[in-house]
C-alpha cells in the first residue's frame, strides 16, 4: 500500500495558537489528512515521544515545529525531530525568532524564577520552593526539565529548512505552504515561506502620505480614522517594518500592526529597522536657536510617548535580533541571524 | 579578487608611528589576493607616477590607499585610477595619518589600529562597484528673491553679464525698505533719488529685457538642484497691467473704497485701488481685492471706466497665477524687519500715542509718507521735545542678544533731520552703547553731540526706562533718578529677519541661525553662500546691515553665480546616490518624508517611490529610514558597511 508522507506538528515553548491556526484550516484539514499522514501533534493526538524515537531517521516528511526553546526538553525534541524529519520548518514567530517567550531574555533565569515562584503578590510560597530537578512522590520520581539560560529560536539549535512567520501563521498561508510541499516544487533552503516579500503596507489599503509624527498615541486614546495610515495618525504601527502576507487583518480592524510576521525580506533586525525608520520621521518641532540640551529635552519628550521599547519593537524577534536580549548578563551567546 | 594596498609613509608623518613592515606582515592574513606596496609620498608627482605604474603592472581589481584624509587626496587618487583606466570608485582610502598616526601616542597601538582599519577597507573595497559620474547641463540663469537694494543690485549685475534673471518681489513695488525713507545715513542722500537710477535701469535700461520682475509674488515651491532648480512663483493679481498702465492715477480718484495704508505704517488712508505711496516704482497702482466693494458683492467698475488707457489696463477678474521658471542659482535677498517694540515692556509702543518705532518715523520724515514729511504729533502739532531710545531689544538677552549695528547711525540721522525741520525742538538720545563704526558715520554722531538742542543720556538696562503718560496727558521718559517730559518718543528696535523668512527657509531647506537670519556656509570664508549649494545670500536677510553692505553682498552673490554657472559648461553629478528597488518597495512613503533634497517622488499607480539621481546628494537618510530595505545607497551599501566593520573587528 502507498504510504502517505508523514506530517508532524510539534510545540515547544508556545501558547497553542499555532495549533489553532492549523485547525483553522477548517474543512481543508480533510485535504491535509487525505494527502498526508498527520501522525504527531501532542496538542491533538496521543503519539508519544518514544513512538517518534522508534521511527527510522528522516521518516517524517515535514515537521512544523512551533514554539521557542525554553527548556532542555525543547532542545531535545528539536534535535529528535530534526533527525527524524526530511523537512524541518520553524513554524510561527516563536520558532522563527523567539517571540513572547524570548522577552524573558531581558532578565536572568534566576530573576525569572524568583518572580514567578517567590517575589510575587499572588504567590503563597512560604518555603520559597522553586520547582526544579527531580522530586520524589509515593508514586515515583517526577523530573522537570531545566530552563535554558536564554530562550533560543529553533535555528540557533538545529538546521532549519524553512521558516513560516506569524503569531500565529495565517491559515490561508499554512495551506499555501502545504500545497507547495505537496507540489514538490520547493523553494531554496533557508527561505521564509508562507508570506510575501514586501511589508504589511503593501497588504494595507489605507491611504499613505509623507509622514512627520509629532507624538505617538495609544489605541485607547482615540478612534483612528479608518482610511488613513495608522502611523500617520500617531499609532505605533509596525506594518512598515513587518513582512507582508498576512493580508493586514489588524489594520483592517483599525488596530495597528504589532509586527508578528517579522522583518521584511533582507532585513536582519526588525526592531532596529523600526527604530531607524521612526527616528527618521519623528517631528520634535522647530529647533532653530535651541541649545543641545533643549533639543535633547524635546527628543526625550517625544520618546516618552513610546511605551515599552522592547515589547513593541522586539515582541516577535528578540531571540533572533542583534542584541538577543539584555546585554552583559552572561549566559549563552546569541546564534545566527536568519531571514 | 586581487586587492592592492598602497601604504604611504607620508615621510615621517605616518612612518614614525605606524610600522609598514608590520602592516605588510599582517596583510598575509587579509582576504586572499591582497598585496601591499609601500610608497614614501604617494601624493607627490613621483609617488603618483609610482602608484600608476604599479597599478598598470599589477592590474588589481580593487585598490586601498592607506594615507591621509580622503578630504585631502581622495580626488587625487581617483584621478590616478582614471588615468590607468580603472573605475575610480573601486578605490577606498584609509585615513591612517589624521585619524591614527597623529592622534595615537604609542607606535604599537597605532600600528594595531592601522592594521584593523586597513583590513576593514580591504574587506569593504571588495564589495565596491564601478560607478559612473553623470554630466548635467546647467541653466546659467538666476532667481533673485526680494527687490531691495541687495536683490536689485544682484539682478541688474547678472543681467549685465548676459544672464536672465527672475526678480520676485512680495510687495507691489521695488526698492525694499530704504525706498520708503527720506534720507539715508551717513551722507543724508535722498533715498528714492539714490535708488531711482538703479530701479530705472532694472525697468527700462539696456539690460531690462533680461530681467523679469514679478511683483506681489512669492516663491512657493522650489525643486531641483544647483544648476537646475525649478521654482514655482505664486503671483497675486494686481488687477492693473504693468505694461499698459502709465501711472496717471485716474482710477485712484474714481475708487469709492478706502482702507489704511500698511506702507505708511497704517497711519494714512488709501483707496482700494491706489499706489503704495507717491513715486513708487513700478509706477502703477494695485487693487486690494478685500477692500474693493466688489468683494462685498456690490457692482462697481469705477476704476476700469476711469482709465484713460483703455479697457484692458484694469482687469477686475484677474486671478492668482502660478508661474514656473527654471533657473540655475537662487539669491535670497529678503531683507530685514524690525522687532516688535511692544514686546519690550515699558516702552508704551502700541498703547501710548506719539510713541513710534523707527520705520514709522522714517515714513513720517518721508515726503511720500502720511504727513508729507512733516513731523507732527497725534494732535497735529509739532513736537517741541523728542526722545530717541536706542537698543530697544538689541544687546538684550531677554530679546535679541546681538547689536543691530545700524540703529545708532539712523538715530543720529533722525537727530539731524529733526533739527533741520524743527530747529527749536530738543532731542534726547537714551542709549546703552554707541556704535558708529567706519569712516563716515562719525559726522552725524558729532553733529548730534554738538547740536545745542540735543543731549545723550546713558542707561544701563532697558528695564531702567519706562515711557508713561502723566495726568495732563504728557509723555514721560522715566529713568533712574529722574524723568523727562517729551512730546514724542522714537524707538530703535532690534533689526530682525523680514517676515516670511521661516516659510522660505523651510521650503528651500536653507538653515537659519538662532536669531532666524539665514546661516552662512561659513561666517568669514563664504558669508554670501547658504548651506545649500547654488543658493546664495545677499543683504539683511543674513544679518542687520546698511544699504552699502547690502549692495556689496548683492554683488558677492553675483560673483558666486557667475563663477559657478557658465553657459555651455556642464556640472558633474556624483554617482553616490540612493536607488529604490521597485520590486521591494511597499509604498509606505516614509522615504519621501525624510529626503532633504526633495529627490523622492511617489508613483501612486504603481505604489512605489523613486529617487531622482540628479537631485539626490547621496546623504543616505532614506537608506536608513526605508523600513523594508528597498533603498540602496550606492557606494555605502549595508553589505559594504558591515564588511568594513567586520574587517576592522576581526
Amino acid at each position: 500500500m502507498h504510504q502517505k508522507p508523514k506530517l508532524a506538528v510539534y510545540w515547544a515553548a508556545s501558547c497553542g495558537g499555532c495549533e489553532i491556526a492549523v485547525v483553522n484550516l477548517h474543512e481543508k484539514i480533510l485535504d491535509v489528512d487525505a494527502a498526508l499522514d498527520f501522525m504527531f501533534c501532542p496538542c491533538l493526538m496521543d503519539t508519544k515521544k518514544k513512538d517518534i524515537e522508534a521511527l527510522p531517521d528522516r521518516a517524517i516528511a515535514v515537521t512544523l515545529f512551533n514554539g521557542a526553546l525554553r527548556t532542555e526538553e525543547n532542545v531535545e525534541m528539536a534535535h529528535l525531530l530534526r533527525k527524524k524529519s526530511q523537512i524541518l520548518i520553524a513554524f510561527g514567530s516563536c520558532a522563527k525568532g523567539g517571540c513572547i517567550p524570548a522577552l524573558a531574555n531581558f532578565t536572568t533565569k534566576e530573576e525569572l524564577l524568583n518572580s514567578v515562584y517567590r517575589d510575587n503578590p499572588s504567590v503563597d510560597n512560604p518555603a520559597a520552593i522553586i520547582p526544579s530537578g527531580t522530586t520524589t512522590f509515593p508514586e515515583g520520581d517526577m523530573h522537570l526539565p531545566a530552563l535554558l539560560g536564554r530562550v533560543r529560536h529553533l535555528a540557533q539549535e538545529v538546521d532549519v529548512d524553512y521558516y513560516i512567520p506569524g503569531c500565529p501563521p495565517e491559515s490561508h498561508q499554512i495551506w499555501n505552504v502545504i500545497e507547495t510541499i505537496l507540489s514538490g516544487d520547493l523553494p531554496p533552503k533557508g527561505r521564509t515561506i508562507g508570506c510575501g516579500t514586501l511589508t504589511v503596507c503593501d497588504d494595507c489599503d489605507r491611504t499613505k502620505e509623507e509622514k512627520r509624527i509629532p507624538a505617538f498615541r495609544r489605541t485607547y486614546e482615540f478612534y483612528p480614522d479608518p482610511k488613513t495610515c495608522l502611523l500617520e495618525q500617531g499609532l505605533l504601527c509596525m506594518g512598515i517594518a513587518t513582512r507582508n502576507g498576512c493580508g493586514a487583518p489588524c489594520t483592517k480592524a483599525n488596530m495597528p500592526c504589532t509586527g508578528c510576521y517579522g522583518a521584511p525580506e533582507g532585513i536582519p533586525d526588525q526592531g532596529a529597522k523600526m527604530v531607524a525608520a521612526l527616528g527618521s520621521i519623528m517631528d520634535i518641532g522647530d529647533t532653530t536657536g535651541l541649545s543641545e540640551e533643549a533639543i535633547a529635552g524635546k527628543v526625550d519628550e517625544f520618546l516618552k510617548t513610546i511605551p515599552d521599547y522592547a515589547g513593541l519593537f522586539y515582541k516577535y524577534s528578540l531571540a533572533s535580533s542583534t542584541l538577543g536580549g539584555r546585554v552583559g548578563m552572561g549566559g549563552e551567546q546569541n546564534g545566527t541571524h536568519h531571514n | 579578487m586581487k586587492t592592492g594596498v598602497y601604504f604611504c609613509n607620508c615621510g615621517s608623518n605616518i612612518a614614525d608611528k605606524i610600522s609598514s613592515a608590520a602592516v605588510s606582515e599582517a596583510a598575509k592574513s587579509f582576504p586572499e589576493g591582497t598585496y601591499v606596496t609601500i610608497v614614501d609620498f604617494i601624493c607627490s608627482e613621483d609617488g603618483k607616477q609610482q602608484f600608476e605604474e604599479s597599478l598598470k603592472a599589477e592590474r588589481p581589481d580593487r585598490v586601498v590607499v592607506a594615507a591621509c584624509s580622503p578630504r585631502d587626496h581622495e580626488a587625487t587618487f581617483r584621478r590616478c585610477l582614471t588615468n590607468v583606466e580603472m573605475n575610480p570608485y573601486l578605490m577606498q582610502m584609509v585615513n591612517i595619518r589624521e585619524q591614527i598616526a597623529w592622534v595615537t601616542e604609542d607606535p604599537a597601538a597605532a600600528t594595531e589600529k592601522a592594521i584593523g582599519a586597513i583590513r576593514g577597507a580591504v574587506c569593504r573595497v571588495r564589495l565596491q562597484q564601478p560607478l559612473e559620474k553623470k554630466q548635467l547641463e546647467v541653466c546659467p540663469d538666476a532667481l533673485v528673491i526680494g527687490a531691495g537694494p541687495a536683490g536689485m543690485k544682484a539682478a541688474l549685475s547678472l543681467a549685465e553679464a548676459g544672464r536672465s534673471v527672475v526678480l520676485v518681489e512680495r510687495t507691489p513695488f521695488m526698492g525694499g525698505l530704504p525706498v520708503r525713507f527720506d534720507e539715508l545715513f551717513p551722507a543724508l542722500e535722498c533715498a528714492p533719488c539714490m535708488l531711482e537710477p538703479l530701479m530705472g535701469d532694472l525697468l527700462h535700461g539696456d539690460y531690462a529685457e533680461k530681467i523679469e520682475l514679478i511683483t506681489m509674488a512669492e516663491v512657493v515651491e522650489v525643486t531641483g538642484f544647483y544648476g537646475n532648480f525649478i521654482a514655482k512663483i505664486r503671483q497675486k493679481p494686481r488687477h492693473v497691467s504693468l505694461h499698459e498702465c502709465i501711472g496717471c492715477g485716474e482710477c485712484v480718484e474714481a475708487c469709492p473704497a478706502t482702507t489704511l495704508n500698511v506702507f505708511n505704517s497704517s497711519t494714512s488712508e488709501r483707496k482700494a485701488i491706489d499706489f503704495a505711496f507717491a513715486g513708487v516704482l513700478p509706477n502703477a497702482p494695485f487693487l486690494m481685492e478685500d477692500v474693493c466693494i466688489r468683494s462685498r458683492g456690490e457692482i462697481c467698475r469705477a476704476c476700469k471706466d476711469a482709465c484713460p488707457m483703455g479697457e484692458d489696463v484694469v482687469d477686475l477678474d484677474e486671478m492668482e497665477t502660478v508661474i514656473e521658471r527654471t533657473i540655475g542659482a537662487i539669491i535670497i535677498a529678503t531683507g530685514a524687519g524690525l522687532y516688535d517694540a511692544s514686546q519690550v515692556v515699558g516702552m508704551g509702543f502700541g498703547t501710548l500715542p506719539d510713541v513710534y518705532d523707527a520705520l514709522q518715523f522714517e515714513r513720517m520724515l518721508s515726503s511720500t509718507g502720511p504727513t508729507g514729511g512733516e513731523i507732527m504729533t497725534a494732535d497735529g502739532g509739532a513736537p517741541s521735545s523728542v526722545a530717541i531710545i536706542h537698543c530697544v531689544g538689541s544687546l538684550d538677552d531677554a530679546h535679541k542678544p546681538y547689536c543691530s549695528g545700524i540703529c545708532c547711525q539712523y538715530a543720529f540721522k533722525f537727530n539731524h533731520m529733526i533739527t533741520a525741520k524743527l530747529p527749536e525742538a530738543t532731542i534726547t538720545h537714551y542709549h546703552r552703547e554707541l556704535v558708529v563704526p567706519g569712516k563716515e558715520a562719525h559726522s552725524l554722531f558729532h553733529h548730534a553731540v554738538e547740536n545745542k538742542n540735543s543731549s545723550l543720556k546713558r542707561y544701563n538696562s532697558i528695564g531702567d526706562l519706562a515711557i508713561t503718560r502723566n495726568s495732563s496727558g504728557q509723555l514721560l521718559v522715566n529713568f533712574e533718578g529722574g524723568a523727562d517730559t517729551v512730546d514724542m518718543v522714537i524707538l530703535c528696535p532690534a533689526v530682525t529677519p523680514a517676515e516670511g523668512a521661516d516659510e522660505l527657509s523651510a521650503m528651500l531647506d536653507v538653515s537659519r541661525d538662532s536669531f532666524g537670519f539665514y546661516r552662512e556656509l561659513h561666517g568669514r570664508m563664504d558669508a554670501a553662500q547658504s548651506t545649500i549649494k547654488g543658493i546664495y545670500l545677499a543683504g539683511a536677510c543674513q544679518e542687520p546691515m546698511d544699504v552699502r553692505t547690502a549692495m556689496l553682498e548683492g554683488m558677492a552673490s553675483v560673483g558666486y553665480t557667475l563663477a559657478g554657472l557658465q553657459p555651455g559648461r556642464t556640472i558633474e553629478i556624483e554617482p553616490i546616490t540612493a536607488e529604490v528597488d521597485e520590486t521591494r518597495c511597499s509604498g509606505c512613503r516614509l522615504c519621501g518624508s525624510v529626503c532633504p533634497y526633495h529627490a523622492i517622488t511617489f508613483n501612486v499607480e504603481q505604489n512605489v517611490s523613486a529617487v531622482n539621481a540628479v537631485l539626490c546628494h547621496g546623504c543616505g537618510t532614506c537608506v536608513t529610514a526605508c523600513p523594508s530595505g528597498a533603498i540602496t545607497g550606492h557606494h555605502f551599501t549595508n553589505e559594504q558597511i558591515m564588511a568594513e566593520i567586520e574587517g576592522v573587528l576581526k
